[in-house]
């Protein structure tokens, strides 16, 4: 029986499209997996479903009568809860206050503690949670945090459960008795969804699956008894199909000296250890990609390359420069929205710190003309141009900076198609320049067309380097060789998801 | 000896626990403001502004009943007007805090003049000591009532879910702007108590008579880690300070004042600095939201 339908589900944001005619079926009393990249739509989907997001068009059916949502109150009351990625607790508040906090019994106008205790004491002995109700959340750790936030939406009788990357924050073991608590909803009666990146998990606990890519629903299959077929699913996540008309470049790369030389870097931050052993060499005249799942430890990685992060152990050989970088935020990292063009250059600019006003308007006018920005003029803040303009701005800085290696986070994330080309010719032109690039990515079209040598991150290490006659010969344009590709392409899925090393 | 004796008489403990009473009053409103995630730094200027318009009324209508509950409701506006700024408009809330301390401070100093044309000192106000003893009474039953009404209620729960984590609670439903205002209306409420004991142990009001008590009831607060016991003790050392202070003053002893006017000041500091064991504000206090 169906618990939920969502029809036509579309929701834009600006040009960006995140969610695009989206439909399916959620079973009662299933295990239903969410899987897809980073910016696929997963996320704008689940928060269009628990009401934080309203769609621009489409539907909600929850057992078959049509919903809608105005805020999360709304789909509480409908008895769908979710535990986001980032925990909602209080850290100043007990696990019991937590979990009461917006549907508090009382008696008279105190809190009613006692009979909340007995109902929490009651749900927590029979889905094993093992939660003391009366210590403070900032004692608690994250495994033992997530399932307070569970307690919250079994407290509020939910039984659609909605999970955002429920394993991400645990470990291994954790993640075992995680599962153990999925099995133990279904068996008792409740629905439950899960995002995730990770496919042996969805093998292990799925019944069926559904993958969106570029805010569209393209593949869904059902998992019987576990023999679900990872390499279909993962070839469909990357977009396998469409990568079949990726060309390799005409000019192949006139690889010189190393550059930087990485040698076994561990490093661990926040007690985890996000770095594990990598090595890495990085030529001039050529681009290194990096593919991964995101929080692999390529944050980390061009944290070293550009001279940032320091604490590491290992070697690391680099020029005395510091190594340009290209940002993967740039709302954050990158520039500064309220200053103009011109004065964004001016702030990486060595030397001279005096800089004439019409001197800054002149270099705005420059980088407006030679790098194609479409702004309406030299004075205006950076705010006001488009996503795709402002990063524009950013890789010209950063290219005209003239250092010898270069490292592109993200380069494309979120810029519309123009901006996309332009960004990618650039980066092949500092290519032929002699530059030495690293280039980081989750699009794995960007990274098969651009890269001269292809490395796979997972978990803080290269598990797989592709040379470049290796990638040229898969990437071979004949019709023969069709075969090549698509291999190229399931392996890259299986090693980025952790399925075979 | 004359000294120590009259330090540790009935007559000297009394008077601090009156003293105790604008302290208290101002922390716990503070108190309330900033456990929704409000920082109030005008309890300075609602308590002036109280102090200020329950003479007036008092003068006006002869009721001191009737101009208590005037004093109060001009406090309540006040607090209204600066919810509005910090919570709706979301301006920064130590600057708006500034504004209104100048402005009442500025108000009162004109009305002072216009009214009874001079700018120190309004006519005597006949209040018995019945009230500030009442007002005292009630300080002290506040160290309960805060402590059940912000750990015991669906209310207090909530108010401080809003100071600590707006975004969380509002991801339950709750409407975590209406807490804020209730946090900010209650420190108008207590604060104005605060002035209306002044008036009435004074028996009028003058220009610049808060003397600082409304911020040293801020400091009370910080060094009380925003709990409602704590505060209260803090607030007694204060006003062990100030009552040590007149003692000395009176027997004519020949310490100077300014060390202990020092004092209490000067362990502000010390603990702010954390001699004293880390004070840690609500997670959300000053965050708009």
């Amino acid at each position: 029986m169906t618990k939920i339908e969502l029809r036509n589900i579309t929701k834009s944001f600006g040009n960006f499209t995140a969610n695009n005619d989206i439909s399916f079926c959620i079973a009662e009393n299933s295990v239903h997996c969410i899987v897809g990249e980073n910016g696929a739509g997963k996320s704008t989907l689940m928060n269009i479903l628990f009401g934080m997001i309203k769609p621009d068009e489409g539907e909600i059916i929850i057992s078959g009568s049509p919903v809608t949502f105005a805020s999360p109150h709304d789909a509480i009351a409908k008895k769908i809860g979710m535990v986001h990625q980032h925990f909602m607790l209080i850290d100043d508040f007990t696990v019991l206050e937590n979990v009461i906090l917006g549907d508090e019994p009382v008696k008279g106008i105190s809190l009613n503690i006692a009979s909340a205790r007995d109902k929490l004491k009651e749900l927590i002995s029979k889905y094993d949670l093992e939660i003391n109700l009366d210590e403070k959340i900032s004692n608690l750790s994250i495994s033992i945090q997530q399932k307070v936030e569970i307690l919250k939406l079994l407290y509020r009788d939910s039984d659609l459960l909605i999970f955002d990357e429920p394993t991400a924050v645990l470990s291994p073991i954790e993640v075992n008795s995680f599962f153990e608590m999925v099995r133990n909803f279904k068996n008792t009666g409740k629905t439950v969804i899960v995002i995730t990146h990770k496919l042996n998990e969805v093998k292990e606990i799925a019944d069926k699956v559904s993958v969106l890519r570029k805010g569209n629903l393209v593949f869904e299959t059902d998992n019987v008894s576990g023999g679900i077929d990872i390499s279909e699913i993962s070839s469909a996540i990357i977009g396998g199909a469409e990568l079949l008309t990726i060309k390799s470049k005409d000019n192949q790369a006139k690889s010189g000296q190393i550059i930087v030389r990485l040698e076994n870097i561990s490093m661990t931050s926040n007690k985890r250890k996000c770095l594990n052993g990598l090595s890495l060499s990085l030529f001039a005249g050529e681009i290194h990609g990096i593919a991964g799942v995101e929080g692999n430890g390529q944050a980390e990685l061009a944290d070293i390359v550009c001279g940032i992060e320091k604490d590491f152990e290992g070697t690391a050989e680099m020029p005395a420069e510091r190594a340009s970088i290209v940002p993967d935020d740039r709302l954050k990292k990158g520039l500064i929205m309220e200053f103009t063009i011109g004065e964004n250059f001016a702030l990486k600019r060595k030397g001279n710190s005096y800089h004439s006003e019409k001197e800054l308007l002149n270099s705005s006018e420059k980088v407006i003309n030679s790098y194609e920005v479409h702004a309406p003029g030299p004075e205006v803040k950076l705010g006001s141009l488009s996503g795709g303009n402002q990063q524009k701005v950013v890789v010209a800085r950063e290219i005209s900076s003239g250092n010898e290696v270069i490292v592109f986070s993200h380069p494309t994330r979120g810029v519309d198609i123009n901006a996309e080309l332009f960004i990618h010719s650039q980066i092949v032109n500092e290519r032929n320049n002699g530059k030495a690039i690293l280039l980081i990515s989750s699009d794995i079209e960007e990274l098969l067309s651009l890269s001269d040598r292809l490395s796979v991150i997972y978990k803080g290490k290269l598990v797989r380097t592709y040379e470049t006659e290796e990638l040229s010969n898969a990437l071979n344009n004949s019709e023969e060789n069709s075969d090549g590709k698509i291999h190229l392409v399931n392996q890259l899925g299986k090693l980025m998801t952790g399925v075979s090393h | 000896m004359e000294i120590i004796y009259s330090v540790f008489s009935f007559t000297f403990l009394a008077q601090v626990f009156r003293m105790m009473t604008p302290y208290y009053l101002g922390a716990s409103g503070a108190n309330f403001s900033e456990r929704s995630g409000v920082i109030n730094i005008s309890i300075e200027g609602f308590m002036n502004m109280a102090a200020f318009s329950f003479a007036v009324f008092c003068i006006m209508t002869g009721s001191i009943l009737l101009s208590l509950i005037l004093a109060v409701i001009v406090n309540i506006l006040f607090s209204i007007l600066f919810s509005m700024f910090t919570v709706t408009l979301k301006i920064n809330q130590i600057v708006t805090g500034v504004g209104f301390n100048l402005l009442i401070a500025g108000v009162t100093k004109f009305l002072m003049v216009f009214l009874f044309s001079s700018s120190s000192n309004t006519p005597r106000i006949f209040v018995g000591y019945e009230l500030s003893d009442n007002i005292t009474a009630f300080s002290i039953a506040l160290i309960f009532i805060s402590g059940y009404v912000l750990y015991r209620t669906k209310f207090g729960l909530r108010l401080r879910s809003a100071g600590e984590n707006p975004w969380a609670a509002e991801s339950l439903g709750i409407k975590v702007r209406q807490y804020k205002y209730a946090g900010v209306l209650i420190s108008g409420v207590l604060s104005a108590l605060g002035g209306i004991w002044l008036v009435s142990s004074q028996h009028n009001y003058s220009d610049g008579m808060i003397a600082g008590r409304g911020y040293i009831a801020l400091a009370a607060m910080i060094i009380g880690k925003w709990k409602p016991v704590n505060i209260f003790f803090a607030c007694l050392m204060f006003a062990a300070f100030e009552a040590l202070e007149i003692t000395l003053q009176i027997s004519g002893a020949e310490i100077p004042t300014q060390i202990i006017q020092m004092l209490p000041y000067l362990i502000t500091i010390l603990v702010l600095i954390g001699f004293i064991g880390k004070t840690k504000p609500p997670a959300a206090d000053g965050i708009p939201y």
